[in-house]
């Protein structure tokens, strides 16, 4: 669940941890704006901080043909500056009173966030409200900004290990439908081919106040901050609602194992995954369990058994939603998979059936109780120590209205989870994790000439 | 529910747009004042040391037991002793072997481990709040009762020197360690990692030895954080698992004896290297010294963020390198300061030339108001940002017992951050950012750089160790 390696998932990876309530009361208190900007409040005067967290509505599994990478694109292009907040402005404004920003594209939305001190809160919003009703799209700006995302391909991408499997080819073995398996970095190709006129347009579809949810976590005085958010938003004209798009998989899945020969790469790793339950179904929770019984925590059993045991494992990580950071990322469908870097001395057909053998004893019998008590203790230890960073609960909050419609899951899903049986967790794992369901990217180290081929 | 309801009401009556300047940053309030909550401070008749802090926000306990136990105590034979202590704490005790302090921690929904900095040692320990008492008992037990395993200890001697093969084909680690030697001499912070000669030295024996000498009461204080029990029965519990721990003379604490300053130029000969790595800078004042806070600002305004004058210059004017910041590095009694840039090799005397004016600039002309007040509004908000967690606050305080900072450190840090004034600020950077005496440390190749370095003086080239 939570192990994760070196190899983050550079911009597309917002979070680290799954968020969950339990034992958490974050308050909520929701409403919408005239123009249909959904405002969340959560109010905590513990430390005169706030985060403000705008999340839209859009992700790069919104882009069109021709067009991969455009999300990721558009975000850069918010950092371009606005009407009255030229280029800069964010950031001076931000970092000169010891505040953070930065912005994220996922599959299904992308956000924009900064951390302050309190008093700061109407800065927030000006910067937010005025890059929503006037961002600045210009010829200039977006040449700018194609060779800035290059050189995070280059940089991020392209010359490090792994990265290019798990990016380009992965998504092509666990989706059929191209809207979820095209690159979300995008080609240098399409990234070329974007104008002016695609940034306007999208724009004008996806960044409109009913297209979007604003989020303001921390120390804010509640009945003051409406009143900031209805100046700097509540006149922004709202649009027709974009059309979601069509993310149907076909209903049969066919198991898939690929070999990509990766020259950065000095020592092997395998992906694995699932197609996953749909989203909120008990089986979801189930395999939110599965998962920890397998990675969460030092006596996990990816660590017991093979990492120390078998000592054939190096690194690991595995989520619902894998490579991205928590389950939330995704609507559906979303698969489970895992990240496993091994020692050279295994083959990756070895690893892939010491992986299938301890999801095999899950389905042969009930987990038992002491085990089970002890990952569930870890989920929640690890649930409620999220929620400290007011960050992390502005986050959460925005991603269960946007996918939910509710933002008060924050306080329950813990519950759903940790309700979750040794019997359910049996019956998910047979129903979902065989090798009949599997995909596997085998990532072996490779020489630089023979690096070419698979790509 | 019905308060929630009125209050609706109310704004649906006041809801409209209030007339606004887009144009311009809106005026906003002053940084509000945050008064940390209240640190309880005892003292068990062992002499350990005792710090609680109510934090009663989320079912939480942090644990930090600070010991003076860090790197310089090393042994001058055995670099690298008081980390490999640390890392092998939770790898076995009398009573547990690895895999079971692991089942326990995690039952607790915990962590647990120990790590070395130069002057001190920390274990910590964290749960959920209602396990505070096996939180505890495995925290007691993996400080005192450690047996360091012959396999466990045998497995770190050979991922460690892996990672320090690993370490040294790092242009950054090699900058580093070679600063630390030119600033800190033959003193003990010159160090900064264990030598593969003093890893074989490890043996459950060594490790003992220095646990049993430097892990003990009166040289150590407990920092409890989270949602707690009543006082009392804190101080009750961790009596009785720290109340047996026996009292222990501690032998002389190392000499700190660092070199005066110079001019002196090191190249690390790192053949094949694409970049080099410029370090530019000298031993400066401790914490406690007066001298902290307007240095510690200077710095800032050299080289903190994307708004300093490094970040602007070197990065955005010139774009000679992705990263040019500077660092203010305090231990307890030593610390040091230096600009730092990695830059392509064809640019190394223009990027080095740079470097240098910006350091004798600082002491040349007195900073702006507006940059200054940037400055000050930077280093207050983030200070802020930093206490929002437990983690947060228990490593402020945890800072200020290794560094021997005063009690109201925390609470007095902004106020003193704001009254610095620019003539103060002129003064300690002529003193400490003046380069005549500024030693620069490049890492490159210097078939490459060698040449262009000789411009600025006689140059020292060693090889890459």
């Amino acid at each position: 669940m939570m192990k994760r390696v070196a190899v983050a998932f550079g911009l597309l990876v917002s979070s680290t941890f799954p968020v969950f309530g339990g034992d958490i009361n974050v308050p909520v208190e929701s409403y919408k704006l005239k123009n249909g900007l959904r405002v969340i409040l959560s109010r905590d005067n513990a430390v005169p901080v706030i985060t403000v967290y705008m999340i839209y509505d859009v992700g790069s599994r919104s882009e069109e043909k021709g067009r991969t990478g455009f999300a990721h694109l558009f975000e850069h292009m918010m950092f371009e500056g606005s009407a009255n907040a030229p280029k800069g402005t964010q950031f001076a404004q931000v970092e000169s009173n010891g505040g953070i920003l930065n912005g994220s594209t996922h599959p299904d939305f992308t956000d924009y966030y900064e951390v302050l001190p309190s008093n700061k809160l109407a800065t927030a919003l000006w910067l937010e409200s005025d890059r929503m009703r006037s961002l600045s799209i210009t010829e200039e700006n977006l040449k700018n900004q194609k060779e800035a995302v290059k050189q995070e391909r280059r940089l991020s991408f392209d010359n490090q290990p792994y990265q290019t499997a798990i990016v380009e080819v992965w998504p092509t073995l666990m989706f059929q439908n191209w809207q979820s398996s095209h690159s979300l970095i995008g080609s240098f190709e399409d990234l070329n081919n974007s104008t002016v006129a695609d940034v306007s347009k999208f724009f004008k579809t996806y960044y409109a106040p009913d297209n979007a949810a604003l989020v303001i976590v921390g120390d804010i005085q509640t009945e003051a901050a409406k009143k900031l958010i209805e100046t700097y938003f509540g006149d922004i004209a709202a649009q027709p609602l974009p059309k979601r798009p069509d993310l149907t998989e076909p209903a049969d899945f066919k198991p898939v194992k690929k070999v990509y020969k990766d020259a950065l790469a000095q020592v092997p790793a395998v992906i694995i995954g699932y197609p996953g339950p749909k989203r909120r179904s008990p089986d979801y929770y189930a395999l939110h369990m599965v998962d920890a019984i397998l990675t969460a925590g030092d006596s996990s059993r990816f660590r017991m058994d093979l990492v120390k045991g078998k000592e054939s494992i190096l690194q690991y990580e595995a989520e619902l939603g894998w490579p991205f950071a928590s389950a939330r990322d995704y609507r559906d469908p979303e698969p489970y998979a895992m990240f496993i870097v091994h020692k050279p001395n295994f083959t990756g057909d070895q690893i892939v059936s010491q992986i299938q053998d301890e999801i095999a004893k899950l389905q042969a019998a009930p987990v038992d109780d002491k085990e089970l008590e002890r990952v569930k203790t870890q989920v929640r230890a690890g649930a409620i120590k999220e929620m400290q960073s007011s960050q992390n609960r502005a986050e959460a909050l925005a991603q269960f209205q946007l996918a939910d419609g509710d933002p008060n899951l924050i306080n329950t899903e813990l519950d759903r989870i940790l309700a979750v049986t040794p019997a359910q967790i049996q019956a998910a794992a047979k129903k979902y994790l065989t090798p009949d369901k599997r995909a596997v990217l085998e990532i072996q180290p490779a020489p630089a000439q023979a690096g070419k081929e698979d790509k | 529910m019905l308060r929630t309801s009125l209050a609706l009401l109310a704004v649906a009556a006041g809801l409209y747009a209030q007339p606004v300047d887009r144009t311009k940053a809106p005026q906003t309030p002053p940084i509000p004042s945050y008064k940390l909550p209240p640190v309880t401070q005892g003292k068990l008749p062992n002499g350990l040391a005792i710090e609680i802090v109510e934090d009663t926000r989320f079912p939480l306990v942090t644990a930090r037991l600070n010991f003076m136990a860090g790197s310089k105590f090393d042994p001058a034979d055995t670099p690298g002793l008081a980390d490999a202590v640390a890392s092998l704490l939770n790898e076995g005790t009398k009573a547990r072997d690895s895999r079971r302090i692991s089942e326990e921690t995690d039952a607790i929904g915990g962590a647990l481990g120990a790590s070395a900095g130069p002057d001190s040692l920390t274990v910590v320990g964290s749960s959920l709040s209602e396990h505070l008492t096996a939180m505890l008992d495995l925290l007691s037990d993996i400080t005192l009762n450690a047996n360091f395993p012959a396999n466990e200890v045998n497995l770190y001697r050979q991922n460690k020197l892996q990672s320090l093969l690993q370490a040294h084909t790092q242009p950054s680690y090699l900058a580093a360690e070679k600063m630390n030697q030119v600033v800190y001499g033959s003193s003990p912070y010159a160090h900064i990692a264990p030598t593969p000669d003093s890893l074989k030295k490890l043996d459950p024996k060594v490790l003992a030895q220095f646990r049993d000498t430097y892990l003990v009461p009166n040289n150590a204080t407990l920092i409890l954080i989270g949602k707690l029990p009543p006082k009392a029965e804190v101080l009750a519990l961790v009596t009785k698992y720290f109340g047996a721990w026996k009292e222990k003379s501690l032998p002389a604490a190392p000499k700190i004896e660092i070199p005066a300053p110079k001019r002196q130029i090191v190249l690390v000969d790192r053949p094949g290297s694409v970049q080099a790595d410029i370090h530019v800078g000298r031993s400066a004042p401790i914490r406690t010294t007066n001298e902290f806070f307007p240095l510690t600002v200077t710095n800032n305004i050299l080289g903190g963020g994307t708004n300093s004058r490094m970040f602007a210059d070197i990065r955005e004017r010139d774009g000679y390198a992705y990263d040019a910041h500077s660092e203010y590095a305090t231990n307890r009694e030593a610390a040091m300061i230096s600009a730092v840039t990695q830059v392509r090799n064809d640019v190394i005397e223009p990027a080095l030339k740079d470097v240098l004016e910006e350091l004798d600039k600082l002491g040349a002309t007195p900073v702006a108001a507006p940059e200054l007040s940037n400055v000050k509004g930077y280093m207050s908000g983030l200070y802020l940002l930093r206490l929002e967690t437990q983690d947060g606050l228990a490593s402020q305080l945890n800072n200020m017992k290794t560094l021997g900072l005063p009690d109201n450190y925390l609470e007095t840090y902004t106020t003193r951050v704001r009254s610095v004034e620019p003539d103060q600020i002129q003064a300690v950077a002529k003193k400490y950012l003046s380069t005549g005496q500024a030693a620069i440390v490049v890492v490159g190749d210097s078939t490459k750089i060698g040449d262009a370095l000789k411009k600025f003086g006689e140059v020292t080239i060693v090889k890459a160790q």
